[in-house]
C-alpha cells in the first residue's frame, strides 16, 4: 500500500472527459448491485424463466411425439395458445415481482439523496438538475427492461431453437415484446422516480409507491365496476403494464383498449416525471 | 475573488439578499449572522444554485448572473453543515465520486481520494463505510471531498459541529493548511464565535439579508476600541456606579471588575474621571474586543 505524504500533492489538472450523468448513475449501479435483495429477485426470475422455457419444450415435443397424442389433447385445453403465450412472457406473475422490486429500488434513487441530504453536495458540483434526473432515470427506466429482456429473448431463441419458425412462440416475438418492456420500463421508471422524489427515505418511498398501486388499482376497479367498462382500469399502473404486451401481441379481447392505455400511460409518465422535476429543483437544494 | 454590487436575491416574493455591496479578498473568511440572516441564501447564490434577482456579482472572475456560473462550481467545494455522506459506501469511494463528478479522470479521483483522506487524517478506516464513522471521522471526510479537486474557493458549514476540543482544534489546522498549501480561499459559515476567530482574516457579518460588518479582523477590531476593564481599590457605591455616565457606560463583569465603554477612545479618561470623583484606580485594560461584541453590537447597528 502506498504512503503518501501529509501534505497536498499539486493540483491535478481537471479536464472532465466523461458526462455526469454516466459517472452518478455507474455509482449508484455499483450501490444497487451490492443490495442482497438483488439475490432473492434472481432467484424468482430464473424460476419464472425456468417455467415459460419447460412450457416451450413441452409443447415441443408434445407436437413432434406421436406417442404423446392424448396427452396433446388434453395440454392443448390447459396449455395456453401461440399468440396468448407470447403476451404472457411479460404477464402479470412476473410483473408482480418487478413492480416489487422497482417499488424497493427505484424507490430510494432519489429518496435516499433526500435522506442523506446528498443532493444540495451533488449540485455544489458541475452536475445539472437534467444530469441528476438522467442519471436516475437511466437507471429507473433500465432495471426493468433488462429484468424483462431475458423474459423476451430466451424463450424465442429457444423456441427457435428447438421448434423452428413453427413453434409455439412467434418468430416476431422481439419486435412485438421489446415495445411492450420499452413501455412498461418506461410507465415504472416514471412512476418510481416521481414517487421517489415525493417521499423522504427509501422506506417512504415504497411506501408512496405500493399506496399508489393498490389505490389506482382499487379505483380503476370500481370505476369499472359502475360505469361497466373495463377501460377504466387503465387508471391503475399494474393493468397499463399488464395491457401492453396483449394489445401488441393483439390478444385484445383480454386487455384494456390501446386508446385509453396510451392515454393513461402518456399521463401517468408525464406526470410522475414532472413531479420528479419539480421536487429536485437546485435552488431547493436545502443547505 | 468575490464581489457584489446591489446584489439582491428573492424566493418568490421574499427578499433573502438586499443590496449587497462588497469586495471579499482571498483568505479565511468567517461568516457570522443569526438563523434566517440569508448566510445559506448567500453560499447558495455564489454557488450558482440562486440565480440574483437584481445586481451583479462575480465569483473567481466569473458573473453569477451568466450560465458561465455553472462551471465556476468545478473550482468551488462545499462542506455541508448536516451528515451529506453516502452511508454503504466507503470514504474512499465515495470521495473519489465526488471528485469524478468535479472533472477529476477516474485513475486521478482515485489517486487524489487516497491523498485527501490522508490529509485529512483518514487512514485505513478510508475503506470502511462510513456508517461505522465517528464524527470527527465524518466532518473530515466531508472536508476531504470538498477539496479533493483540490478547488479555488471552498465554502465550510459549521466544521467544528459536534467535535471535542481536540477534534476542532485538529478541524481548525486543517482549515489553515487548506489555505496555506492549498491556496485556496476559505469561507467559514459557524456558529462556534470561537473557531471563527482563531482561523479568520476576514469577517462578513449578515442579518436580515443584509451586511451589517464586513472587513479584516483587525479593522473591526479597531472600530470597537473604548473598551476598557477597570479595577477599583474598594467596589463602587451605587452613587459613584452612576457617575460613570459622565464618561461612558459601566457594566459589572462579575470579575470583581468592570467593563466600560467610552465616549472617547482615550486609555487617559478613566484615570481623571477617578481622580474627579476620589476613588483608586489599580488596573485600567484595554479590553480585546471579543467576536460575539462584535457581532451583536454589529447586528444592532452597522459598522461600515
Amino acid at each position: 500500500m502506498p504512503i503518501y505524504a501529509p501534505t497536498l500533492p499539486p493540483r491535478p489538472s481537471i479536464k472532465p472527459d466523461k458526462s455526469p450523468i454516466l459517472v452518478m448513475a455507474r455509482f449508484d449501479i455499483v450501490r444497487i448491485f451490492r443490495l442482497k435483495m438483488g439475490r432473492f429477485f434472481g432467484y424468482v426470475y430464473f424460476c419464472v424463466l425456468l417455467v415459460k422455457l419447460v412450457i416451450i419444450y413441452v409443447n415441443y415435443l408434445l407436437n413432434t411425439n406421436p406417442q404423446l397424442g392424448q396427452l396433446k389433447n388434453f395440454a392443448d385445453q390447459v396449455m395456453p395458445q401461440p399468440a396468448i403465450f407470447q403476451a404472457s412472457l411479460l404477464d402479470s406473475s412476473m410483473l408482480f415481482f418487478l413492480w416489487l422490486q422497482v417499488a424497493l429500488v427505484n424507490g430510494a434513487l432519489i429518496s435516499r439523496d433526500t435522506l442523506y441530504r446528498i443532493r444540495p453536495l451533488v449540485y455544489s458540483h458541475p452536475v445539472s438538475q437534467k444530469d441528476y434526473l438522467s442519471s436516475k432515470a437511466l437507471i429507473a427506466f433500465g432495471i426493468p427492461f433488462c429484468v424483462q429482456l431475458p423474459f423476451i429473448l430466451l424463450p424465442w431463441l429457444i423456441s427457435i431453437l428447438v421448434a423452428g419458425s413453427s413453434g409455439p412462440v412467434w418468430v416476431t416475438a422481439p419486435l412485438l415484446l421489446i415495445p411492450a418492456a420499452i413501455l412498461n420500463s418506461t410507465i415504472m421508471g416514471s412512476i418510481t422516480l416521481g414517487a421517489s422524489s415525493l417521499a423522504g427515505s427509501p422506506k417512504a418511498s415504497l411506501g408512496w409507491i405500493i399506496g399508489l398501486l393498490l389505490m389506482s388499482s382499487a379505483l380503476g376497479g370500481i370505476l369499472s365496476g359502475v360505469f361497466e367498462n373495463f377501460a377504466w382500469m387503465a387508471i391503475s399502473p399494474i393493468a397499463l403494464t399488464e395491457s401492453w404486451s396483449k394489445i401488441l401481441c393483439g390478444v385484445e379481447k383480454t386487455a384494456i383498449p390501446f386508446l385509453p392505455t396510451a392515454i393513461a400511460t402518456g399521463i401517468h409518465v408525464c406526470l410522475w416525471l414532472y413531479i420528479a422535476k419539480r421536487r429536485t429543483l437546485p435552488s431547493e437544494a436545502v443547505i | 475573488m468575490i464581489s457584489f454590487h446591489n446584489l439582491e436575491v428573492r424566493y418568490g416574493a421574499t427578499v433573502a439578499l438586499s443590496g449587497l455591496n462588497l469586495s471579499l479578498e482571498e483568505g479565511i473568511i468567517g461568516l457570522l449572522g443569526p438563523n434566517g440572516s440569508g448566510k445559506s441564501t448567500l453560499i447558495k447564490t455564489l454557488m450558482g444554485l440562486l440565480k440574483p434577482y437584481r445586481g451583479s456579482g462575480s465569483v473567481l472572475g466569473t458573473p453569477l448572473e451568466d450560465d458561465a456560473s455553472f462551471s465556476l462550481r468545478s473550482s468551488i467545494g462545499y462542506m455541508p453543515e448536516y451528515d451529506a455522506l453516502i452511508e454503504d459506501v466507503s470514504a474512499y469511494e465515495q470521495v473519489a465520486f465526488w471528485g469524478e463528478l468535479s472533472g477529476l479522470n477516474r485513475e486521478q479521483a482515485r489517486d487524489r481520494s487516497h491523498e485527501v483522506l490522508f490529509f485529512a487524517g483518514i487512514d485505513e478506516a478510508r475503506y470502511r463505510n462510513v456508517s461505522g464513522y465517528s464524527t470527527g471521522m465524518r466532518q473530515r471526510v466531508k472536508l476531504a471531498q470538498a477539496i479533493v479537486h483540490s478547488p479555488k474557493l471552498v465554502f465550510l458549514d459549521e466544521p467544528t459541529n459536534g467535535l471535542d476540543p481536540m477534534g476542532r482544534r485538529k478541524m481548525l489546522e486543517l482549515v489553515k493548511k487548506v489555505r496555506d498549501e492549498l491556496g485556496a480561499s476559505v469561507i467559514l459559515a459557524s456558529h462556534l464565535l470561537e473557531d471563527v476567530d482563531r482561523v479568520s482574516d476576514q469577517l462578513l457579518i449578515l442579518d436580515k439579508g443584509e451586511v451589517k460588518a464586513h472587513g479584516s479582523m483587525s479593522s473591526l477590531r479597531q472600530v470597537l476600541s473604548r473598551c476598557f476593564e477597570l479595577r477599583f481599590l474598594e467596589p463602587l457605591t451605587p452613587e459613584q456606579e452612576a457617575r460613570i455616565a459622565e464618561i461612558g457606560t459601566l457594566r459589572d463583569n462579575m470579575n470583581g471588575m468592570y467593563d466600560v465603554e467610552l465616549k472617547e477612545a482615550d486609555a487617559g479618561i478613566p484615570f481623571k474621571w477617578a481622580e474627579s470623583i476620589g476613588v483608586v484606580l489599580v488596573q485600567v485594560t484595554p479590553r480585546h474586543d471579543r467576536l460575539d461584541e462584535i457581532l451583536i453590537r454589529a447586528i444592532s447597528r452597522p459598522l461600515n
